[in-house]
C-alpha cells in the first residue's frame, strides 16, 4: 500500500527522467549505428590501413567498460578546450562506445551476404560505393536486426551510467528522490519497473520491425 | 518377432500420419521400408523403438506388447521409464546424420551403452567394442573423434555401437541418405552381412536396388497405410497400387 | 600513482572472480528451472531472466546496496558489490547453459535414448560435455562483460580500478594519463580472459570436435 502511494505521490517525477532517458537512447542508438556503418564502410574500402585501424577501435572499446569512455570525454575534453554539456558528453561516449559493438554486427551480417552478390554487382558495373549502397547496406541492416535490436537495449541500460557525470536521466531522478524522501527502496524499485518496460517498447518495436522486413533466419549461418 | 497391430498417430496439427499399420516382422527378417515423404515411414520406425508416441494400436516384440500397459477396461498406461529403457535396449537405430557423440571416440561411443546400460565390467565391454568395430572394418580408427572421419565411417561406427546392445531388431533410417555416393558403398556392405548373419532389420531407404537386393520384404507406404507388401521381386517389378507404380516410375 | 592503480586492478580482478563464481553456480541452478516440465516453473525462470537482465546494472546495484541494510545485511561495500555481480551474472550465465544444451543435435538426445541409458548417466555423459562446448565462447563473454561491470560498481563506492582513476583524476586532472593507464588495465584483464577462453576451446576441440567459432 505504501508503495502505491508513493507512486502516486512521486510519479510525476520520474516523467523528466524518463523522457531524457528515451530522449538520449534514442539519439546515440541513431549516432552509434552510424558511426556503425562508418567503421564498416572503414573496413570495406580495401586500403591496408583500414581493417587495422578499425579492428584496433573496436578491440579498444570492446575490452574496456563504457564508464571509462564516459569519463575520459566528461572530464578530458575541457581539458583541451571543449566545453560540452554533460548529456553531449555522455552521448558522444556512448555513440563511440556502441558504434564499435554496432560495426561488429555488421562485420557478421556482411559475411552472411553470398559472395556471388558482389561478382553480380561488379558485373553490373556497379562502384564501391554504389555496391555498399544497393547491396551490402540494405542487406546489412535486415540481417543484423535481431542483434541491432539487442544492441540498443545494452546501449538503453548503459544511459544509466549517465547519472554518475550529473545527467538528469531515470537513474539520477531516483538518486535525487532517494536522498530527498529516504524511501530507496521505493525510488528504486519503480525504475526498475520503467526501465523494463523501455526494454519492452524497445522489444516489441524490434519484432514489428522484424515482421515488417520478413526476417527469416540464415540455414547456414550459425 | 514383431508385430504391428493397428498403429494410429495423428500430430497435433491435425495430420493423420499413420492410419492403420498392420505388419508383421519375423525372426531374421528384412523388411524395407519405402514411399515418399511424408507418407509415415520413418514416423513408423520411430514409434516401433517409442521415440514417437502413438494413439493407438499395439507393438508386440516376441508376443510381449510394448510401451503401454492396457488394462481390462481398455485404458492404456504408459510403462513406467525403466521399462521403456530396458525395452528400448532390445532395440538398435541408427539415424540419417549426427549419430554419434562428438566429444567421444569411436571406440568410446561404442563402448557407452553397454557400459551403462548392461552394466558390464570395463574390460568385457572394450573387448566387445573392438570386435564390433573390427567387423565394421574400422579397427584401425577406433580412437579417432568423428570429425575425423568420413561420413561412411560415421555410419558404420554408429551400426557398430547399435549391435553393441545385441539388440534384437535393428532400425535404420534412411542411413545412406545423407552420404555422398561413393561412400554409401561401405555401409551398405556391412548391411550386407548382417543379413547373412539373419539379423531381423526393418529398413527406411530410397536405395531401391538395394532394398530389391537384401529385403526378404518391401513395404510401400502411401499417405500412413501400408498400401502394398510383398517380395521384392514382385512389388518392384509388378506393382498393383497405382501410387506404387506412379512412385516407382519417379525413382531411378 | 602506477601502484594505486594496479592495486585497483586487483580488486576489479578479485570482484569478477568471485561474482563470476558465484553467479556461475547460481546460473546452473537456475538453467535447469527453465527446462522443467511445469509451466509455472519455467515462467519463475524466464521473469528472472528478464528483470535482472532488463533492468540496468547500476539500477540493480543501487536497489541492492540500498536495500541489504533493509535486511540487516551490512557487511560491507565488496560483498555488497559481490552479490550485485552475482545476481546479475546469474541471469546471463543461466541463458548461455540453457543456449548450450538446447544446440545440442536432436539426433545425439534421441541416440542416448535410444540406447538406454539411464538418466543420471545421461546428463553426465551427454548433456553436460555438449552443453559445456556449445556454451563456452558466450560463457567467456559473458566473463569479459563481468569484468568489465565491475567498473559500475564505483557509482555505489566499491573501491576498484575506475574509482581509483576517478579519485586520482579528481586530485590531479592527469585525465588522459590516468585513464590511458586504467583503459589499458582493463584491455590487459579482458583480453587476457578471452585468451584464456580460446584456450579452452582450443583443448576441448582437441577432444571431439564440437561447433564453431567465429
Amino acid at each position: 500500500m505504501r508503495f502505491v502511494n508513493w507512486v502516486v505521490v512521486y510519479g510525476p517525477n520520474y516523467l523528466s527522467g524518463l523522457a531524457w532517458t528515451a530522449i538520449i537512447a534514442l539519439t546515440a542508438s541513431l549516432g552509434a549505428i552510424v558511426w556503425g556503418g562508418v567503421l564498416l564502410l572503414i573496413r570495406l574500402s580495401g586500403r591496408r590501413w583500414a581493417n587495422l585501424a578499425v579492428e584496433t577501435y573496436v578491440q579498444l572499446f570492446r575490452n574496456t567498460p563504457v564508464l571509462l569512455s564516459i569519463y575520459l570525454i566528461y572530464f578530458g575534453f575541457p581539458l583541451i578546450g571543449v566545453v560540452w554539456p554533460a548529456v553531449i558528453c555522455g552521448g558522444l561516449a556512448l555513440v563511440l562506445q556502441n558504434g564499435a559493438y554496432i560495426s561488429e554486427i555488421f562485420r557478421g551480417s556482411v559475411k552472411a551476404i553470398d559472395l556471388v552478390q558482389f561478382d553480380a554487382a561488379k558485373s553490373l558495373g556497379l562502384s564501391g560505393w554504389g555496391t555498399f549502397r544497393k547491396v551490402v547496406l540494405p542487406q546489412v541492416l535486415v540481417y543484423g536486426l535481431p542483434s541491432l535490436g539487442g544492441q540498443v537495449i545494452l546501449l538503453l541500460k548503459d544511459t544509466s551510467l549517465l547519472s554518475a557525470i550529473s545527467v538528469a536521466e531515470l537513474t539520477m531522478n531516483a538518486k535525487l528522490l532517494t536522498e530527498q524522501t529516504g524511501a530507496a527502496y521505493e525510488a528504486f524499485v519503480v525504475v526498475a519497473v520503467l526501465y523494463l518496460l523501455l526494454v519492452v517498447c524497445l522489444e516489441v518495436a524490434a519484432r514489428s520491425a522484424m515482421r515488417a522486413v520478413r526476417w527469416r533466419p540464415r540455414h547456414d549461418a550459425l | 518377432m514383431i508385430s504391428v497391430e493397428g498403429l494410429h498417430k495423428r500430430f497435433p496439427s491435425g495430420l493423420e500420419v499413420l492410419r492403420g499399420i498392420d505388419l508383421t516382422i519375423g525372426d531374421g527378417e528384412v523388411v524395407s521400408l519405402i514411399g515418399r515423404s511424408g507418407s509415415g515411414k520413418t514416423t513408423l520406425l520411430r514409434c516401433i523403438n517409442f521415440l514417437e508416441e502413438y494413439d493407438s494400436g499395439e507393438i508386440r516384440l516376441d508376443g510381449t506388447p510394448l510401451w503401454y500397459r492396457t488394462a481390462t477396461g481398455g485404458d492404456r498406461t504408459r510403462l513406467p521409464e525403466s521399462a521403456i529403457r530396458g525395452l528400448r535396449q532390445q532395440m538398435g537405430i541408427v539415424f540419417q546424420q549426427f549419430n554419434l557423440f562428438p566429444h567421444m571416440t569411436a571406440l568410446e561411443n561404442v563402448c557407452l551403452g553397454p557400459s551403462f546400460a548392461h552394466k558390464r565390467p570395463e574390460a568385457e565391454v572394450k573387448d566387445l567394442a573392438q570386435r564390433l568395430l573390427e567387423r565394421v572394418g574400422l579397427g584401425g580408427k577406433m580412437r579417432s573423434y568423428p570429425y575425423q572421419l568420413s561420413g561412411g565411417e560415421q555410419q558404420r561406427v554408429a551400426i557398430a555401437r547399435a549391435l553393441a546392445m545385441r539388440p534384437k531388431v535393428l532400425l535404420l533410417d534412411e542411413i545412406t541418405s545423407a552420404l555422398d555416393p561413393e561412400l554409401v558403398g561401405e555401409v551398405l556392405e556391412v548391411i550386407r552381412s548382417l543379413v547373412l548373419e539373419r539379423m531381423m532389420m526393418v529398413i527406411v531407404t530410397h536405395e531401391l536396388r538395394f532394398a530389391r537386393e537384401i529385403s526378404h520384404r518391401i513395404a510401400y507406404l502411401s499417405r500412413g497405410q501400408i498400401t502394398e507388401i510383398g517380395p521384392p521381386g514382385e512389388l518392384l517389378d509388378n506393382p498393383q497400387d497405382p501410387t506404387l507404380k506412379e512412385f516407382l516410375r519417379r525413382m531411378p | 600513482m602506477l601502484r594505486l592503480l594496479l592495486l585497483g586492478a586487483c580488486y576489479t580482478l578479485g570482484l569478477a572472480v568471485a561474482g563470476i563464481t558465484c553467479g556461475t553456480a547460481l546460473g546452473l541452478i537456475l538453467t535447469p528451472l527453465g527446462f522443467l516440465r511445469l509451466r509455472p516453473l519455467r515462467a519463475l525462470y524466464h521473469v528472472y531472466v528478464f528483470f535482472t537482465r532488463g533492468t540496468p546494472l547500476l539500477v540493480l546495484a543501487l536497489l541492492i546496496f540500498y536495500g541489504l541494510p533493509v535486511l540487516n545485511f551490512s557487511q560491507g561495500p565488496y560483498v555488497a558489490g559481490t552479490i550485485v555481480l552475482t545476481i546479475y551474472s546469474s541471469a546471463f550465465f543461466a541463458e548461455v547453459f540453457r543456449g548450450g544444451a538446447l544446440a545440442i543435435q536432436r539426433t545425439h538426445l534421441e541416440s542416448g535414448r535410444s540406447l538406454g541409458l539411464p538418466p543420471w548417466a545421461f546428463l553426465r555423459k551427454i548433456i553436460a560435455p555438449l552443453a559445456l562446448r556449445y556454451a563456452l565462447p558466450p560463457y567467456v563473454n559473458v566473463c569479459v562483460m563481468m569484468v568489465k561491470a565491475s567498473s559500475i560498481l564505483s557509482i555505489i563506492s566499491v573501491w576498484e580500478l575506475t574509482l581509483a582513476a576517478r579519485e586520482i583524476i579528481e586530485r590531479t586532472l592527469l585525465v588522459f594519463t590516468v585513464l590511458g593507464i586504467a583503459a589499458g588495465l582493463y584491455f590487459i584483464m579482458c583480453f587476457g580472459v578471452d585468451r584464456l577462453g580460446r584456450r579452452a576451446e582450443r583443448y576441448l576441440m582437441q577432444r571431439g570436435f564440437v561447433g564453431e567459432r567465429a
